[in-house]
């Protein structure tokens, strides 16, 4: 992966599983690669676009201000200088705008998998991506910024200054390569997952600086008396918008509607309104227009009046009945899933039981992430080399379910198969010499006892699969935590948030216990008999 | 001579690790008749009963129902109506805990022979009631005592209505108060109601007053065979004697 200028969900959460993201799509990398060229020689761009009315533009709003991001007062909003621009280049087009979210390291597969059209979210023209994707011309122009402790202002004027100090970074980002070419030795390079975690390092003193893109430095740091920006930039680097190789048409259609916004001062008013304006901007031919004001979001701070906090409640309450849905479809699924396979497993034909442990060795030795990515990005792959693209390209919820459910069931086998075989051998004679069949013994006999003694341990899972439906995130699934950390970024109050998701997880996993604990007694209860047949 | 209502010729079977268990056993039991198996412990009785219930495959020899082959040699009939003609009763009683007593009895019924589920009910209370429980029909089999919980059993295995009910010492996991109340309840199934019996038991008391005909195993042999005088007459079988000496 290239430079990732943009805070990514990882890192401030310190959710582990979240963070593993960053190696998933280079363990990928090769075989979605392969995947995409079959999926981008399969159409072309621009005319199914035109054919749908509809631009889907790739971003992850999880990501921060000022990109694009959750309204901080009306958090069902997406807002930001690139919402923007994606709706003017739509409206330039002919189209309408359709936003497609995934988590920022997914975009460039989401784009291959033909998930969506373009993308627009701080994606840096480098060599590196040039080789994988194509770039329009750019829409904005950065340059490199360092962040001191206010204290320490006069000491650290310059990069030289900093010789011998730590220096934190956002992982994988640009200000890393620029860091190299200055220099600076890589064990003074500390990466970190998020965009607000280098400043926070910088006031604890773990670091002594702090390296971004030069607006983030001033959108997080900029209100912050007690830090300081260094006023020298450095390294110029641009933005453009990103669209597959085989989309030469759409390339040069996008191009030319940016250089109808850069020329027509569309793009300089946008700008000025996030505050983003310099006088770089201009070396891209992009003509400032009419002078705007920046509209308040721009600057960086929480809002005057306080978090509007009935209406984030209400945006985490739907994302929380999302999170609730994933869990209520899938471990449903998951349990009879893992039941079916742990019989199989122990009484199934040979072939069938191998087949079965088999699948449930690897499913529960692989990553859920890996599993998901490779579902939501390879399944379509797989569909349009078989020529059947709409049967195979599946609704990213319905891919969270599947993932879920079938990682779970995994778990769930496991389960079953310990209490099945924990039923003595006795019960299986008593029910032999009264002529029930196998089958029928598991179905009357074995079963109803055997679901009494997996109970306990499927509800412990069900509890733990309400919070690792966060993973589907990823693929853009907005359910509690992605929303949390999306609201907590944008209004700088990402504890508050986090804490509020909890309080939602403890509700869904309460109500998870208090819906085991009847199932519970229900198990242990006496079967009763059905009512004679009045005569 | 009639068609015996069981017929097990020449049965072989032995186990990896002990060897030879049955070592040409030949056992027939005529209709009405109640036919007692006897032996020391590990003398193969068990073994024979559970081949006799099909639950078990012989090596070799054959298992006729009424005439009918149930197993030749390790081939053992899958055919429902063929197992259904034997009920087995065991040393413990199995009962199936998520279930009432009435269930227990009910399940079979409804499930294997296919009657609705009140035809079932009704039949069930009606076994309950030949093994004096029917007052027990709605307890949980953890809320009944041993001797109960067998005579349960007992009455499911009744409820399929088989042609041979073959007991596996039924009260040896039972002190001798319950052993008597469950020794009660078979040989009043024996002597009235005329239900083809097997049992393997110790009790002597109950082969002089229930049993028309008793095998004596020894060391996977039938040694003795006959009515039940023979256990009057000393000096048949050196074994015999042994073993009645110490019973």
């Amino acid at each position: 992966m290239g430079a990732a200028s943009r805070p990514t969900s990882g890192g401030c959460s310190g959710y582990p599983a979240i963070d593993s993201i960053n190696r998933v799509p280079s363990v990928l990398a090769a075989f979605l690669a392969l995947a995409a060229t079959t999926v981008a020689a399969a159409n072309d761009g621009l005319a199914s676009m035109r054919a749908a009315g509809v631009m889907r533009w790739g971003c992850d709003i999880s990501g921060g201000a000022p990109f694009a991001f959750p309204d901080p007062s009306d958090p069902d909003r997406v807002i930001g200088f690139e919402v923007e621009i994606a709706e003017d280049l739509a409206r330039r087009l002919g189209v309408r705008a359709e936003r497609y979210s995934a988590d920022w390291l997914a975009l460039i597969d989401g784009l291959e998998a033909q998930r969506c059209d373009l993308l627009i979210n701080g994606f840096e023209v480098t060599a590196d991506r040039a080789r994988v994707v194509a770039f329009s011309s750019p829409y904005f122009r950065y340059a490199q910024q360092l962040v001191v402790r206010a204290e320490d202002r006069d000491r650290f004027t310059s990069l030289a200054a900093l010789a011998g100090s730590p220096i934190a970074v956002l992982n994988g980002s640009a200000s890393i390569e620029s860091l190299r070419t200055a220099g600076v030795p890589r064990s003074l390079i500390v990466e970190y997952d998020d965009s607000l975690a280098p400043f926070t390092e910088t006031l604890l003193g773990r670091v002594d600086a702090c390296l971004q893109e030069s607006f983030i430095a001033r959108f997080f740091a900029g209100h912050d008396e007690r830090l300081a920006l260094v006023e020298q930039t450095f390294d110029p680097g641009e933005y453009g918008v990103v669209v597959r190789k085989s989309d030469g048409t759409l390339l040069a259609e996008v191009n030319a509607a940016l250089s109808a916004m850069r020329a027509d001062g569309t793009l300089g008013r946008i700008l000025q309104r996030w505050g983003l304006w310099n006088d770089a901007q201009r070396e891209l031919g992009t003509e400032r227009g009419p002078e705007v004001a920046a509209i308040p979001e721009a600057i960086g701070t929480p809002p005057a009046d306080g978090l509007p906090w009935s209406l984030i409640l209400w945006s985490l309450a739907r994302a929380a009945a999302m999170t609730a849905l994933l869990t209520v479809v899938s471990m449903p699924i998951a349990t009879f899933a893992g039941l079916w396979l742990a019989i199989a497993i122990l009484h199934g034909p040979k072939p069938l039981s191998r087949l079965c442990h088999g699948y449930v060795l690897v499913t529960r030795g692989t990553p859920l992430l890996v599993q998901i990515f490779l579902l939501y990005y390879s399944l379509p792959a797989l569909g349009t080399w078989l020529g059947v693209p709409e049967l195979l390209t599946w609704n990213k919820v319905v891919v969270g379910i599947v993932c879920l459910a079938a990682n779970y069931a995994a778990y769930e086998a496991e389960i079953h198969r310990a209490a099945l075989q924990a039923i003595p051998r006795s019960q299986w004679d008593a029910a032999g010499a009264l002529g029930f069949t196998p089958r029928q013994t598991l179905r009357f006999i074995v079963i109803p006892q055997s679901w009494r003694l997996s109970l306990p341990a499927i509800i412990n899972d069900l509890n733990s699969l309400i919070k690792d439906s966060s993973l589907v995130s990823m693929i853009g699934v907005q359910e509690l935590l992605a929303v949390a950390l999306g609201i907590g970024k944008a209004s700088f109050a990402v504890p508050s948030m986090l804490v509020a998701a909890a309080a939602f997880y403890l509700v869904l996993s309460l109500l998870a216990d208090w819906f085991g604990h009847s199932l519970e007694r229900r198990a242990r209860a006496v079967q009763a008999l059905p009512e004679p047949i009045p005569r | 001579m009639s068609t015996p209502a069981l017929e097990a010729r020449q049965l072989r079977k032995h186990w990896p690790q002990s060897g030879q268990v049955l070592d040409g056993c030949t056992v027939r039991v005529e209709r009405r008749t109640v036919h007692a198996l006897i032996g020391a412990s590990g003398s193969g009785k068990s073994t024979l009963l559970r081949c006799l219930g099909l639950l078990e495959r012989p090596d070799a020899g054959s298992i006729l129902f009424e005439g009918v082959t149930a197993a030749d040699g390790p081939v053992v009939s899958n055919d429902p109506r063929v197992r259904r003609c034997v009920g087995m009763v065991f040393q413990e009683p199995n009962l199936f805990p998520h279930l009432t007593a009435l269930g227990n009895v009910w399940l079979a019924p409804h499930r294997v022979l296919g009657l609705d589920p009140g035809e079932a009910r009704e039949r069930a209370r009606m076994t309950l009631d030949r093994v004096h429980a029917l007052h027990l029909a709605d307890r949980r089999p953890d809320e009944l005592s041993g001797g109960e919980r067998q005579r349960v059993a007992i009455a499911r295995a009744l409820a399929m209505e088989p042609t041979v009910l073959l007991c596996d010492e039924p009260t040896s996991a039972l002190d001798p108060m319950l052993t008597r109340e469950v020794m009660a309840v078979l040989r009043e199934l024996a002597l009235d109601a005329g239900t083809n019996m097997v049992v393997v038991t110790h009790d002597m008391d109950f082969v002089a007053a229930a049993a028309d005909s008793v095998d004596f195993l020894h060391a996977g042999r039938i040694r003795v065979s006959g009515s039940t005088d023979v256990l009057g007459t000393r000096g048949l079988d050196a074994e015999l004697d042994r073993f009645l000496q110490r019973s």
